[in-house]
């Protein structure tokens, strides 16, 4: 692949920082927005989405890697992260419901 | 650029780079997997079999008379069928130090020292790093499930490469159907492992859920979670210790004949202090969940475990990994699995390498060298530990410090070995199988010189195949070594040229 690859040094770079540190990010904001939204108990809301997290990060990862532009990798990773933090750490009273 | 061009990209390197990591992990895992049969190979007093007449009172005993300190905890472990014996271990107060001892069933005395069978437990899912060796370890991991996602989306002959092996063609094609092979043959395997083993630390790696839903209130959520019980310290003097034998005959008879596994008191030197039982099985893939909690002073029973669904479905997925469930015939899948996750990771590297090799490329010689000393290091290490645990004296004072420094300083000389003879591969790894070969080979020798009863002539005869099998896999192992040896050091047969197909793989 080195040889023909169109892939400069720093998009390899930014890419490789997408999956590890936006993958997780990604994987993290997921696991609070289901922490608290899962239409169950609190422990089971916890250990579900939290046991989910593994397959978020690897499919991000997967996709950060597949997308044709770096530009959206970004967008959708640090809007989505966003939009899950907000709505999973706003409404303090319902997240901590038994 | 295509999908199938970057992913091919994303598992090449993603692969590769981890690879030696996960070759640690996984082989550790691997020989974690017989960890108890290799444990008692390692302690000569356990090699005649006999059964341990001590109580959970006699255990508590000793420790009273022999540690003076406060203690935060300490914990016990009944015999078992693959354990015969004893164990206890300690947690002095405000240290977070783990002190541990095994005793002898014969006398109840401490027996010598070992790192034991749960050196490579530990080795498997923390690197002997404590808590930053369990995140590297789960890092690792997951470099591993994108390995093989992306492995299987490049791989578009799944099925057919089942059936193809062509160890004729040359190295580079015959290294890249070992790969596959192994790769295809595992893969169930190898993704559930992977997953369930980031899974197991699940509340290290991912605190979100800690975080949101218990403002970070870790005594709260693991309570709740696991559906345990906790009791904060009242800072007042215990009340005398009711007996834990009796404590441990009123579990067997609440959970209707179960036994109990583990038996563990948390502050005894204070009036707050609780006694766990937590009751022990091998009938079903997750360990029982049914853990009983009395008043150490009074014998009262406080509490009776309640796991919600999601711990249930999280220790089974623990318990799939943990392979402690069905028997030897499941360690020993679990164990060949494990060996073609090794063989998969050293033909993907064999590819890179020999592309390499053909046209050129930077970074062969760290990746010969890595190879030497990583591939090879850790058996011969692993197999110097195991006569180190022989050779040092039983009376030693820090005797399994001295053990794992047997295998410390052996590794770093195969290392050095391996950097030193980069340039001769070949020659290099006929010489390390010749010497893996008289080491393994030289082991049940050595248990025979070494150990009475431990020897195949004694336990072959009694039918103690736990213990014969370690001595017999050192033997199959040697054998084989001997063989690949021998015949890595004949003269080299030139390869007839062939027609040679270049297939979408070969280019990735």
């Amino acid at each position: 692949m080195s040889k023909h690859s169109p892939l400069s040094r720093w998009s390899i770079a930014a890419r490789v920082l997408a999956a590890l540190v936006g993958g997780y990010a990604l994987a993290y904001g997921c696991t609070a927005f289901l922490s608290v939204y899962l239409p169950l108990a609190r422990p089971d809301r916890v250990t579900f989405a939290s046991l989910l997290s593994f397959a978020i990060w690897t499919a991000a990862v997967i996709y950060v890697f597949a997308a044709r532009r770096a530009r959206h990798v970004w967008l959708w990773l640090v809007g989505l992260t966003l939009l899950l933090c907000l709505a999973a750490f706003l409404p303090t009273q319902f997240g901590v419901r038994p | 650029m295509s999908l199938r061009q970057s992913m091919a990209g994303l598992h090449t390197w993603g692969g590769l780079l981890p690879s030696w990591l996960l070759y640690v992990i996984i082989l550790a895992g691997t020989i974690a997997c017989f960890d108890k049969e290799l444990d008692r190979w390692m302690r000569p007093a356990l090699h005649a079999g006999e059964q341990a007449s001590m109580g959970a009172d006699q255990v508590r005993d000793w420790l009273q008379r022999n540690v003076k300190d406060e203690l935060h905890a300490f914990w016990m472990h009944p015999p078992t069928e693959r354990e015969p014996y004893w164990r206890l271990g300690w947690e002095v107060d405000k240290t977070q130090r783990v002190q541990s001892i095994a005793f002898d069933p014969a006398s109840g005395q401490p027996m010598a020292e070992t790192v034991g069978g749960d050196f490579f437990f530990v080795l498997h899912y923390a690197l002997h790093a404590g808590q930053a060796g369990i995140y590297i370890v789960g890092l690792a991991g997951m470099f591993m499930l994108v390995a093989l996602v992306s492995g299987v989306i490049i791989h578009r002959r799944i099925f057919k490469d089942f059936f193809t092996l062509r160890p004729r063609a040359n190295g580079q094609r015959a290294w890249l159907d070992a790969h596959n092979l192994f790769g295809v043959v595992g893969f169930p395997f190898h993704l559930v492992l992977a997953y369930t083993g980031v899974a197991i630390f699940v509340s290290s790696y991912m605190p979100a859920g800690l975080q949101v839903a218990y403002q970070n209130d870790v005594e709260h959520f693991f309570s709740e979670v696991m559906g345990a019980y906790h009791r904060e310290e009242l800072h007042r003097p215990a009340a005398p210790p009711v007996s834990l034998d009796a404590l441990v005959a009123e579990s067997r008879q609440r959970w209707g004949g179960g036994e109990p596994g583990w038996i563990s008191v948390h502050h005894p030197g204070d009036a707050s202090a609780v006694v766990d039982i937590r009751r022990f099985g091998t009938s079903r893939i997750a360990q029982p969940k049914e853990t009983l909690t009395y008043d150490a002073a009074s014998g009262e029973l406080l509490h009776r475990q309640q796991a919600p669904a999601g711990y249930s479905t999280y220790s089974w997925l623990a318990g799939l990994h943990m392979a402690q469930f069905g028997g030897s015939l499941v360690r020993a899948l679990y164990l060949l699995l494990g060996l073609a996750g090794c063989a998969l990771l050293v033909g993907g590297i064999q590819v890179w390498l020999r592309k390499r090799e053909a046209r050129g490329g930077a970074g062969i010689g760290v990746v010969r060298a890595l190879n030497g000393a990583v591939f090879a290091g850790l058996p011969l290490a692993s197999l110097a530990l195991l006569w180190g645990n022989r050779l040092i004296p039983a009376g030693l004072a820090e005797r399994a410090s001295a053990e794992a420094w047997v295998f410390v300083g052996s590794w770093l000389l195969v290392a050095l070995w391996a950097v030193l003879a980069r340039r001769q591969p070949r020659r290099l790894l006929s010489q390390q199988l010749a010497l893996g070969a008289v080491l393994a080979s030289g082991l049940p020798l050595l248990n025979g010189l070494t150990s009475a009863q431990g020897h195949l002539l004694a336990s072959l005869p009694r039918g103690d195949w736990a213990l014969a099998g370690v001595d017999l896999f050192l033997l199959a192992g040697g054998l084989l070594c001997a063989l690949c040896a021998w015949h890595l050091a004949k003269p080299q047969a030139v390869a007839p040229a062939r027609g040679r197909r270049v297939l979408a793989e070969e280019v990735a």
